[in-house]
Protein backbone atom coordinates (compact mmCIF):
# COMPACT_ATOMS: atom_id res chain seq x y z
CA UNK A 1 0.00 0.00 0.00
CA UNK A 2 2.63 2.68 1.19
CA UNK A 3 5.50 0.65 -0.62
CA UNK A 4 3.77 0.50 -3.90
CA UNK A 5 5.36 1.55 -6.96
CA UNK A 6 4.38 3.65 -9.97
CA UNK A 7 4.22 0.97 -12.16
CA UNK A 8 2.15 0.20 -15.77
CA UNK A 9 1.42 -3.36 -16.39
CA UNK A 10 -0.59 -5.08 -19.48
CA UNK A 11 -1.27 -2.72 -21.83
CA UNK A 12 0.67 0.10 -20.03
CA UNK A 13 -2.32 2.52 -20.78
CA UNK A 14 -3.68 2.33 -16.57
CA UNK A 15 -1.99 4.99 -14.87
CA UNK A 16 -0.84 3.52 -11.32
CA UNK A 17 0.88 6.34 -9.12
CA UNK A 18 2.31 5.38 -5.77
CA UNK A 19 0.39 8.24 -3.80
CA UNK A 20 3.55 9.64 -2.26
CA UNK A 21 3.42 13.22 -2.57
CA UNK A 22 1.52 15.69 0.11
CA UNK A 23 -1.14 16.64 -2.51
CA UNK A 24 -2.17 12.75 -3.22
CA UNK A 25 -2.04 12.14 0.70
CA UNK A 26 -4.85 14.71 1.12
CA UNK A 27 -6.72 13.75 -1.84
CA UNK A 28 -6.73 10.59 -0.64
CA UNK A 29 -7.66 10.99 3.62
CA UNK A 30 -8.94 14.55 3.59
CA UNK A 31 -12.41 14.56 5.19
CA UNK A 32 -12.31 10.65 5.29
CA UNK A 33 -12.67 8.54 8.38
CA UNK A 34 -14.93 8.58 11.19
CA UNK A 35 -15.94 11.96 12.79
CA UNK A 36 -14.95 11.86 16.31
CA UNK A 37 -17.15 13.74 18.30
CA UNK A 38 -16.09 17.46 18.91
CA UNK A 39 -16.69 17.30 22.89
CA UNK A 40 -14.17 14.34 23.24
CA UNK A 41 -11.63 14.99 20.99
CA UNK A 42 -9.23 17.48 21.40
CA UNK A 43 -8.20 19.11 17.92
CA UNK A 44 -4.85 19.86 16.89
CA UNK A 45 -4.26 23.32 16.50
CA UNK A 46 -3.97 23.93 12.76
CA UNK A 47 -5.81 21.03 11.86
CA UNK A 48 -8.50 23.41 10.28
CA UNK A 49 -6.20 24.46 7.60
CA UNK A 50 -6.42 20.85 5.93
CA UNK A 51 -10.24 20.77 5.93
CA UNK A 52 -10.84 23.13 3.94
CA UNK A 53 -13.59 23.16 1.67
CA UNK A 54 -14.15 26.30 -0.38
CA UNK A 55 -17.15 26.25 -1.84
CA UNK A 56 -17.08 27.54 -5.81
CA UNK A 57 -20.36 27.08 -7.98
CA UNK A 58 -19.26 25.38 -11.41
CA UNK A 59 -21.70 27.60 -13.39
CA UNK A 60 -20.01 30.98 -13.00
CA UNK A 61 -19.40 33.48 -15.34
CA UNK A 62 -15.94 32.38 -14.87
CA UNK A 63 -16.02 29.34 -15.35
CA UNK A 64 -18.06 29.77 -18.59
CA UNK A 65 -15.17 32.04 -19.93
CA UNK A 66 -13.00 29.30 -19.06
CA UNK A 67 -14.64 26.83 -20.52
CA UNK A 68 -14.93 28.97 -24.23
CA UNK A 69 -11.42 29.94 -23.84
CA UNK A 70 -10.15 26.25 -23.43
CA UNK A 71 -12.33 25.93 -27.07
CA UNK A 72 -10.66 28.31 -28.70
CA UNK A 73 -6.96 27.78 -27.80
CA UNK A 74 -8.07 24.31 -28.99
CA UNK A 75 -6.17 24.17 -32.43
CA UNK A 76 -8.30 21.62 -34.64
CA UNK A 77 -5.79 20.97 -37.78
CA UNK A 78 -2.96 20.51 -35.76
CA UNK A 79 -4.59 18.14 -33.45
CA UNK A 80 -4.58 14.34 -34.96
CA UNK A 81 -2.52 15.64 -37.89
CA UNK A 82 -6.02 16.68 -40.33
CA UNK A 83 -7.86 13.37 -39.26
CA UNK A 84 -11.58 14.15 -39.62
CA UNK A 85 -13.13 14.87 -35.99
CA UNK A 86 -15.26 12.22 -36.43
CA UNK A 87 -12.48 9.72 -36.12
CA UNK A 88 -12.01 11.00 -32.43
CA UNK A 89 -14.96 10.09 -31.13
CA UNK A 90 -14.33 6.71 -29.23
CA UNK A 91 -16.17 4.07 -28.89
CA UNK A 92 -17.80 4.81 -25.77
CA UNK A 93 -19.30 7.68 -27.80
CA UNK A 94 -20.66 5.81 -30.47
CA UNK A 95 -24.13 5.08 -29.50
CA UNK A 96 -24.34 9.16 -29.36
CA UNK A 97 -24.73 10.94 -26.00
CA UNK A 98 -27.93 13.05 -26.81
CA UNK A 99 -26.12 16.86 -27.08
CA UNK A 100 -28.53 19.25 -25.75
CA UNK A 101 -28.86 19.99 -22.00
CA UNK A 102 -30.93 22.33 -20.19
CA UNK A 103 -30.36 23.31 -16.36
CA UNK A 104 -27.40 25.14 -15.20
CA UNK A 105 -24.65 22.84 -14.68
CA UNK A 106 -24.11 23.66 -10.78
CA UNK A 107 -21.40 22.05 -8.19
CA UNK A 108 -19.74 22.57 -5.10
CA UNK A 109 -15.92 22.20 -5.54
CA UNK A 110 -14.49 21.16 -2.98
CA UNK A 111 -10.96 23.20 -3.06
CA UNK A 112 -8.00 21.42 -1.46
CA UNK A 113 -4.94 22.89 -1.09
CA UNK A 114 -1.71 21.46 -0.46
CA UNK A 115 1.10 22.94 2.18
CA UNK A 116 1.91 26.43 1.50
CA UNK A 117 -0.69 27.53 -0.79
CA UNK A 118 -3.08 30.17 0.88
CA UNK A 119 -5.26 31.34 -1.65
CA UNK A 120 -8.35 29.20 -0.31
CA UNK A 121 -8.14 29.67 3.38
CA UNK A 122 -11.01 31.76 3.98
CA UNK A 123 -13.14 28.90 3.24
CA UNK A 124 -11.49 27.06 6.20
CA UNK A 125 -13.14 25.74 8.79
CA UNK A 126 -12.76 22.64 11.88
CA UNK A 127 -13.28 19.46 11.21
CA UNK A 128 -16.80 18.93 11.95
CA UNK A 129 -19.33 16.57 12.36
CA UNK A 130 -21.07 17.58 9.59
CA UNK A 131 -17.87 17.25 6.90
CA UNK A 132 -20.07 14.31 5.73
CA UNK A 133 -22.94 15.74 4.57
CA UNK A 134 -21.25 18.77 2.90
CA UNK A 135 -19.32 16.15 0.82
CA UNK A 136 -22.21 14.68 -0.10
CA UNK A 137 -24.24 17.97 -0.90
CA UNK A 138 -20.78 18.42 -3.04
CA UNK A 139 -21.00 15.34 -5.61
CA UNK A 140 -20.83 16.81 -8.65
CA UNK A 141 -24.85 16.70 -10.49
CA UNK B 1 -12.96 -0.17 32.67
CA UNK B 2 -9.28 -1.21 33.04
CA UNK B 3 -7.65 0.75 29.85
CA UNK B 4 -5.49 -2.74 28.03
CA UNK B 5 -2.68 -1.01 26.13
CA UNK B 6 -1.24 -3.55 24.10
CA UNK B 7 2.33 -2.63 22.77
CA UNK B 8 3.93 -4.40 20.23
CA UNK B 9 7.49 -3.42 22.13
CA UNK B 10 8.54 -1.86 25.29
CA UNK B 11 6.38 -0.98 28.08
CA UNK B 12 6.94 2.64 27.41
CA UNK B 13 3.52 3.52 28.41
CA UNK B 14 3.59 2.80 32.03
CA UNK B 15 4.31 6.60 33.25
CA UNK B 16 2.33 8.60 30.86
CA UNK B 17 -0.11 9.99 32.99
CA UNK B 18 2.28 12.25 34.32
CA UNK B 19 2.72 13.51 30.36
CA UNK B 20 0.95 16.82 29.40
CA UNK B 21 0.27 14.74 26.02
CA UNK B 22 -3.11 13.62 23.91
CA UNK B 23 -3.82 10.69 22.06
CA UNK B 24 -3.68 10.80 18.38
CA UNK B 25 -6.56 8.53 16.90
CA UNK B 26 -5.33 6.82 13.55
CA UNK B 27 -8.30 4.32 13.84
CA UNK B 28 -10.22 1.25 15.42
CA UNK B 29 -8.74 -2.33 14.92
CA UNK B 30 -9.55 -5.32 15.87
CA UNK B 31 -6.67 -6.36 18.75
CA UNK B 32 -4.77 -9.51 18.13
CA UNK B 33 -1.19 -10.14 18.83
CA UNK B 34 1.13 -8.61 16.42
CA UNK B 35 -1.79 -6.58 15.11
CA UNK B 36 0.67 -3.33 14.68
CA UNK B 37 3.50 -4.17 12.41
CA UNK B 38 6.68 -4.10 14.39
CA UNK B 39 8.80 -0.92 14.19
CA UNK B 40 5.97 1.02 12.98
CA UNK B 41 6.09 4.62 14.00
CA UNK B 42 3.38 7.78 13.64
CA UNK B 43 3.28 11.39 14.02
CA UNK B 44 6.25 12.76 15.95
CA UNK B 45 7.70 9.40 15.40
CA UNK B 46 6.19 7.73 18.45
CA UNK B 47 4.88 4.28 18.50
CA UNK B 48 1.75 2.79 17.34
CA UNK B 49 0.09 1.51 20.33
CA UNK B 50 -3.78 -0.25 20.43
CA UNK B 51 -5.61 1.18 23.37
CA UNK B 52 -8.89 -0.97 23.65
CA UNK B 53 -11.28 -3.49 24.99
CA UNK B 54 -11.13 -6.90 23.80
CA UNK B 55 -13.18 -6.60 20.93
CA UNK B 56 -12.24 -3.41 19.57
CA UNK B 57 -9.67 -1.35 20.00
CA UNK B 58 -8.02 2.29 18.84
CA UNK B 59 -4.70 2.25 16.75
CA UNK B 60 -2.82 5.45 18.88
CA UNK B 61 0.03 7.35 19.20
CA UNK B 62 1.31 9.85 21.89
CA UNK B 63 1.31 13.62 20.94
CA UNK B 64 2.31 16.50 22.73
CA UNK B 65 -0.55 19.20 22.62
CA UNK B 66 1.39 22.11 23.33
CA UNK B 67 3.51 21.70 19.94
CA UNK B 68 2.92 22.67 16.95
CA UNK B 69 2.17 19.62 15.10
CA UNK B 70 3.69 20.14 11.87
CA UNK B 71 0.99 19.20 10.20
CA UNK B 72 2.63 17.82 6.56
CA UNK B 73 4.23 15.56 8.92
CA UNK B 74 1.22 14.31 10.53
CA UNK B 75 -0.49 13.87 7.37
CA UNK B 76 2.18 11.71 6.27
CA UNK B 77 2.38 9.64 9.33
CA UNK B 78 -1.11 9.19 9.37
CA UNK B 79 -1.64 8.12 5.68
CA UNK B 80 1.13 5.52 6.46
CA UNK B 81 -0.08 3.61 9.54
CA UNK B 82 -3.57 3.33 8.58
CA UNK B 83 -1.99 1.78 4.99
CA UNK B 84 0.17 -0.34 7.57
CA UNK B 85 -2.98 -1.62 9.64
CA UNK B 86 -4.70 -1.89 6.58
CA UNK B 87 -1.98 -4.14 5.23
CA UNK B 88 -2.61 -6.60 7.94
CA UNK B 89 -6.75 -6.83 8.59
CA UNK B 90 -9.48 -4.86 8.62
CA UNK B 91 -9.45 -1.08 9.74
CA UNK B 92 -11.75 1.61 10.37
CA UNK B 93 -10.08 5.00 9.84
CA UNK B 94 -10.59 7.54 11.90
CA UNK B 95 -10.51 11.16 10.38
CA UNK B 96 -7.34 12.74 10.26
CA UNK B 97 -6.17 14.96 13.39
CA UNK B 98 -8.56 13.10 16.01
CA UNK B 99 -6.82 13.37 18.92
CA UNK B 100 -8.23 12.50 22.48
CA UNK B 101 -7.24 13.64 26.31
CA UNK B 102 -6.72 10.43 27.63
CA UNK B 103 -7.36 6.75 27.47
CA UNK B 104 -10.18 6.61 29.67
CA UNK B 105 -11.79 9.48 26.98
CA UNK B 106 -10.77 6.32 24.03
CA UNK B 107 -12.04 3.81 26.15
CA UNK B 108 -15.56 5.06 27.43
CA UNK B 109 -16.60 8.26 24.92
CA UNK B 110 -15.35 6.24 21.44
CA UNK B 111 -14.96 2.18 21.86
CA UNK B 112 -17.69 1.13 24.73
CA UNK B 113 -20.64 2.84 23.30
CA UNK B 114 -19.85 2.51 19.46
CA UNK B 115 -18.74 -1.61 20.24
CA UNK B 116 -20.95 -2.84 17.63
CA UNK B 117 -20.82 -0.60 15.49
CA UNK B 118 -17.17 -1.05 14.98
CA UNK B 119 -17.59 -4.40 14.70
CA UNK B 120 -19.77 -4.58 12.37
CA UNK B 121 -17.91 -1.95 10.14
CA UNK B 122 -14.86 -4.00 10.67
CA UNK B 123 -16.90 -7.24 9.58
CA UNK B 124 -18.16 -5.40 6.41
CA UNK B 125 -14.14 -4.44 5.87
CA UNK B 126 -13.05 -7.51 6.48
CA UNK B 127 -11.15 -9.11 3.28
CA UNK B 128 -11.88 -6.24 0.84
CA UNK B 129 -9.52 -3.06 0.10
CA UNK B 130 -10.09 0.16 -1.55
CA UNK B 131 -8.93 1.59 -4.92
CA UNK B 132 -9.30 5.10 -6.08
CA UNK B 133 -10.44 5.89 -9.45
CA UNK B 134 -10.20 8.55 -11.53
CA UNK B 135 -10.90 8.78 -15.18
CA UNK B 136 -10.01 11.94 -17.34
CA UNK B 137 -10.79 13.32 -20.61
CA UNK B 138 -7.74 14.53 -22.96
CA UNK B 139 -9.20 17.82 -23.22
CA UNK B 140 -8.27 18.60 -26.69
CA UNK B 141 -9.97 15.15 -27.71
CA UNK B 142 -13.21 15.61 -26.11
CA UNK B 143 -13.18 19.34 -27.07
CA UNK B 144 -13.07 18.99 -30.51
CA UNK B 145 -16.02 16.01 -29.92
CA UNK B 146 -17.88 19.34 -28.55
CA UNK B 147 -16.81 21.48 -31.63
CA UNK B 148 -18.10 19.07 -33.87
CA UNK B 149 -21.30 18.12 -32.63
CA UNK B 150 -22.50 20.84 -31.85
CA UNK B 151 -22.94 23.50 -34.93
CA UNK B 152 -23.69 27.00 -32.29
CA UNK B 153 -20.38 26.06 -30.66
CA UNK B 154 -18.86 25.90 -33.51
CA UNK B 155 -20.16 29.06 -35.02
CA UNK B 156 -19.53 30.63 -31.59
CA UNK B 157 -15.75 29.60 -31.53
CA UNK B 158 -15.25 30.52 -35.64
CA UNK B 159 -17.03 34.06 -34.18
CA UNK B 160 -15.08 34.57 -30.84
CA UNK B 161 -11.47 33.26 -31.78
CA UNK B 162 -11.51 36.34 -34.43
CA UNK B 163 -12.20 39.06 -31.89
CA UNK B 164 -9.75 40.63 -29.29
CA UNK B 165 -9.22 39.53 -25.79
CA UNK B 166 -11.57 42.45 -24.88
CA UNK B 167 -14.70 41.85 -26.94
CA UNK B 168 -17.45 39.42 -27.70
CA UNK B 169 -18.10 39.03 -23.89
CA UNK B 170 -21.38 37.65 -24.32
CA UNK B 171 -20.68 35.17 -26.73
CA UNK B 172 -17.80 33.59 -25.17
CA UNK B 173 -20.20 33.49 -22.24
CA UNK B 174 -22.39 31.33 -24.30
CA UNK B 175 -19.78 29.08 -25.96
CA UNK B 176 -18.65 28.12 -22.16
CA UNK B 177 -22.03 27.82 -21.17
CA UNK B 178 -22.66 25.49 -23.85
CA UNK B 179 -19.66 23.52 -23.94
CA UNK B 180 -19.88 23.18 -20.34
CA UNK B 181 -23.76 21.87 -21.14
CA UNK B 182 -22.03 19.86 -23.83
CA UNK B 183 -19.32 18.04 -21.53
CA UNK B 184 -21.82 17.75 -18.66
CA UNK B 185 -23.76 15.63 -21.11
CA UNK B 186 -20.38 13.35 -22.46
CA UNK B 187 -19.66 12.94 -18.26
CA UNK B 188 -22.59 11.42 -17.68
CA UNK B 189 -22.62 9.23 -20.62
CA UNK B 190 -18.91 8.16 -20.43
CA UNK B 191 -19.16 7.48 -16.85
CA UNK B 192 -22.30 5.46 -16.82
CA UNK B 193 -20.43 3.16 -19.97
CA UNK B 194 -17.38 3.34 -17.32
CA UNK B 195 -18.90 2.14 -14.44
CA UNK B 196 -20.78 -0.69 -16.04
CA UNK B 197 -17.84 -2.26 -17.28
CA UNK B 198 -16.76 -1.93 -13.44
CA UNK B 199 -19.07 -2.73 -11.40
CA UNK B 200 -19.62 -6.68 -11.62
CA UNK B 201 -16.19 -6.78 -9.61
CA UNK B 202 -16.63 -4.37 -6.83
CA UNK B 203 -18.54 -4.61 -4.09
CA UNK B 204 -19.41 -0.94 -3.08
CA UNK B 205 -18.51 2.52 -4.35
CA UNK B 206 -18.48 5.63 -2.90
CA UNK B 207 -18.37 9.09 -5.36
CA UNK B 208 -15.50 11.57 -4.44
CA UNK B 209 -15.26 14.70 -5.66
CA UNK B 210 -13.45 16.15 -8.83
CA UNK B 211 -13.83 18.87 -11.21
CA UNK B 212 -12.19 21.11 -14.21
CA UNK B 213 -12.57 21.10 -18.13
CA UNK B 214 -11.15 17.27 -18.24
CA UNK B 215 -12.78 15.68 -15.28
CA UNK B 216 -15.06 12.60 -16.32
CA UNK B 217 -15.30 10.42 -12.77
CA UNK B 218 -13.79 10.35 -9.70
CA UNK B 219 -14.99 7.44 -7.64
CA UNK B 220 -13.66 4.78 -4.57
CA UNK B 221 -14.65 1.25 -4.94
CA UNK B 222 -14.04 -1.17 -2.11
CA UNK B 223 -13.15 -4.79 -3.39
CA UNK B 224 -12.77 -7.95 -2.96
CA UNK B 225 -9.24 -9.16 -1.90
CA UNK B 226 -10.08 -12.10 -4.12
CA UNK B 227 -11.32 -9.80 -6.98
CA UNK B 228 -8.54 -7.39 -7.07
CA UNK B 229 -5.91 -8.89 -9.57
CA UNK B 230 -9.87 -9.18 -12.13
CA UNK B 231 -10.47 -6.00 -11.32
CA UNK B 232 -7.09 -4.65 -12.26
CA UNK B 233 -7.26 -6.22 -15.44
CA UNK B 234 -10.24 -5.57 -16.30
CA UNK B 235 -9.03 -1.67 -15.60
CA UNK B 236 -6.35 -2.46 -17.88
CA UNK B 237 -8.72 -3.54 -20.40
CA UNK B 238 -10.66 -0.59 -19.81
CA UNK B 239 -8.16 2.40 -20.06
CA UNK B 240 -6.80 0.54 -23.33
CA UNK B 241 -10.23 0.61 -24.77
CA UNK B 242 -10.68 3.97 -23.89
CA UNK B 243 -7.11 5.78 -24.20
CA UNK B 244 -7.52 7.64 -27.10
CA UNK B 245 -9.66 10.01 -25.25
CA UNK B 246 -10.54 9.05 -21.60
CA UNK B 247 -7.08 8.78 -18.80
CA UNK B 248 -7.42 6.03 -16.06
CA UNK B 249 -5.45 6.88 -13.04
CA UNK B 250 -5.90 3.77 -10.17
CA UNK B 251 -4.62 4.60 -6.99
CA UNK B 252 -4.47 1.70 -4.70
CA UNK B 253 -5.05 -0.62 -2.94
CA UNK B 254 -5.58 1.58 -0.01
CA UNK B 255 -7.51 1.68 3.79
CA UNK B 256 -11.48 2.19 2.95
CA UNK B 257 -11.30 5.49 3.96
CA UNK B 258 -14.42 5.67 1.75
CA UNK B 259 -16.63 3.48 3.45
CA UNK B 260 -16.52 4.08 6.99
CA UNK B 261 -20.06 6.11 6.56
CA UNK B 262 -18.68 8.96 9.22
CA UNK B 263 -21.83 10.07 9.98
Amino acid sequence: MTVQTSRRRGGGYLERPAPSGLADVIEIILDKGIVIDAYVRVSLVGIELLTIDARIVIASVDTYLRFAEATNRLDLVEHGGGKPLDDFIGNLQEKGASKKTSGAVKGVKKAITGGGKDDDEEGRRPARKSSQARRRQSEEA
Amino acid sequence: MTPVVMDTRDAIETAHTALEGGYYVYAVVQPAPNRVPAGLTGVHGGPVLLVGIETVAAAVGRIPLDRSPGRRAELMAHSKVVDALAECGAVVPIQFGSVMADEEGILEQLLVPNEEFFLALLDELAGRAQYNLKASYLEDVVLAEVIAEDGEIRQLREYTRTLADDEGHGERLRLGQLVAHALEHKREFDAAVLLRAITPYVAAQAPRTSHGVDHLLDVAFLVNDEVRAAFEEQLEGLAEAVHERIRLRLVGPLAPYDFVGGE
